[in-house]
């Protein structure tokens, strides 16, 4: 190992630290968007108009504005407006607003993959509104958007590395520091490019046993299944 | 905000929005050729070509575009050259891009039935023909929506190469915020901005493709 490596290997507690954050982010970032999304999701399939409105305006709001620009709104925007957060906390928030707004499409994506038939079916059999949401489709959809779902994760993970714009010393931040101390380019980003890789494949293997255990029939989901919804349709008939 | 400060900070914010578009328009083309390539190579390359352009398209689907970036960026100095902020953003996007680009062009692919390639080496074409004449007219209509969703996704990243010092729209915002401060109205306005470009592309993206892109 040459010296540049030796060096490096001084900040590997920095490295570890800095991963954990990430995950940390990650995770309390997707509990948000997941609760935020299936309100959006709820919200757009909702009878009153205004719920609907502000579902619309939420989800094409942050769909059509980048997410960089979203962290600067709350973390540099919401201070003058009289609402001071950290950057953790901003990050979180930024970031589980944004993911929200794309889960609430595929939530609704899924929702609508399930048959009318099977509402109207379960209509006649005289199930409540509610009860065929709870028992009909959500089991249902929540088959059809798990692979999507996991992506948005996975993206999610990626996206933490933005916060290292509002100096939170997640992955990216803590190689920007530690790049402008050792000037170790090649070496500090090789590294972060693994601990990413890392990161990223063990979440979505993690999200593959589950996506294997939890459905019935098992949802396999190796990359062969978290290919576009349309290509498993053209494979399997040919 | 008064009038003047709206006048004078939407006409550097326009400059902004220029370099923006420019950004993404020449990453567009690279990512395009590049996912292209990366796709025909996975499906038909010779030798080891497929595992590779695999390994492209997995590195860069599991890592962030800043990192990219910040690779060229910081990486072409280190071997003693010098790389404009532009020159890296327009290698950094499409690269990172083209890996996306790929995996959607390489689904069109997969999407032609069997068949015709069979019909096409019996009627004599090559296989570069073949694909060119016969497979990649056919794809489009799968492929356009997701690749437009795809080409939505690059001009909002676009932003990200501001982190490594390019003048462009979300830049320019941080200029005006860091003069003047009022980082609401000016990151407002930048919004405004992004979300004009935007939001017709991803009118179009939902019109075209309402659920299949949606849970992919």
């Amino acid at each position: 190992m040459s010296y540049e490596w030796l060096t490096l290997a001084g900040y590997w507690n920095d490295f570890v630290r800095a991963a954990w954050l990430t995950l940390q982010i990650t995770l309390l970032a997707f509990i948000l968007a997941m609760l935020l999304g299936l309100l959006a999701a709820l919200a757009s399939a909702a009878r009153v108009g205004l719920l609907r409105a502000i579902a619309s305006v939420y989800i094409e709001a942050i769909r059509n504005t980048p997410v960089l620009l979203q962290i600067f709104i709350v973390f540099f925007g919401l201070p003058s407006l009289g609402v001071t957060l950290n950057a953790y906390t901003a990050g979180v928030i930024a970031l589980g607003v944004n993911v929200g707004a794309y889960l609430a499409e595929v939530f609704r994506a899924g929702i609508q993959s399930v048959p009318r038939g099977q509402l109207e079916a379960a209509s006649i059999l005289g199930l409540g509104r509610a009860q065929i949401f709870v028992e009909v489709i959500l089991p249902q959809a929540a088959r059809a958007v798990y692979p999507a779902i996991v992506n948005n994760l996975i993206q999610l993970l990626l996206g933490t590395s933005l916060l290292s714009a509002i100096a939170l010393p997640e992955l990216s931040g803590t190689a920007t520091v530690i790049n402008a101390r050792t000037l170790l380019y090649l070496q500090t980003f090789t590294i972060t490019l693994v601990a990413y890789l890392v990161l990223s494949s063990v979440l979505s293997w993690i999200a593959g046993q589950i996506g294997t255990r939890v459905f019935h029939p098992p949802l396999v989901m190796t990359k062969r299944s978290r290919r576009p919804f349309f290509m498993a349709r053209q494979s399997d008939r040919t | 905000m008064s009038s003047e400060l709206l006048t004078t900070s939407l006409a550097i914010l326009i400059q902004g929005l220029v370099a923006t578009l420019l950004l993404s328009a020449a990453s567009i083309i690279g990512g395009t050729l590049i996912g292209l390539l990366a796709a025909v190579l996975r499906s038909f390359g010779p030798w080891g070509t497929p595992r590779i352009a695999r390994l492209y398209t997995e590195l860069f689907r599991g890592t962030p575009v800043l990192i990219t970036l910040m690779f060229i960026y910081f990486g072409v100095s280190y071997f003693g050259y010098a790389i404009d902020v532009f020159a890296a953003g327009v290698v950094g996007l499409s690269v990172y891009q083209g890996a996306y680009i790929a995996e959607i062009f390489r689904s069109g692919i997969e999407a032609v039935p069997k068949g015709q390639w069979e019909v096409s080496q019996i009627l004599g074409l090559s296989k570069t023909q073949a694909f060119f004449s016969v497979a990649l007219p056919q794809t489009g209509k799968i492929v356009m929506p997701p690749l437009i969703g795809q080409y939505l996704s690059l001009i909002k990243d676009t932003s990200i190469v501001s982190m490594i010092g390019m003048s462009e729209l979300m830049h320019a915002g941080q200029a005006i915020v860091d003069r003047v401060g009022k980082p609401v109205e000016i990151y407002g306005l930048v919004a405004v901005l992004y979300f004009v470009v935007c939001f017709p592309l991803s009118q179009w993206v939902r019109h075209h493709d309402r659920r299949r892109s949606l849970l992919s």
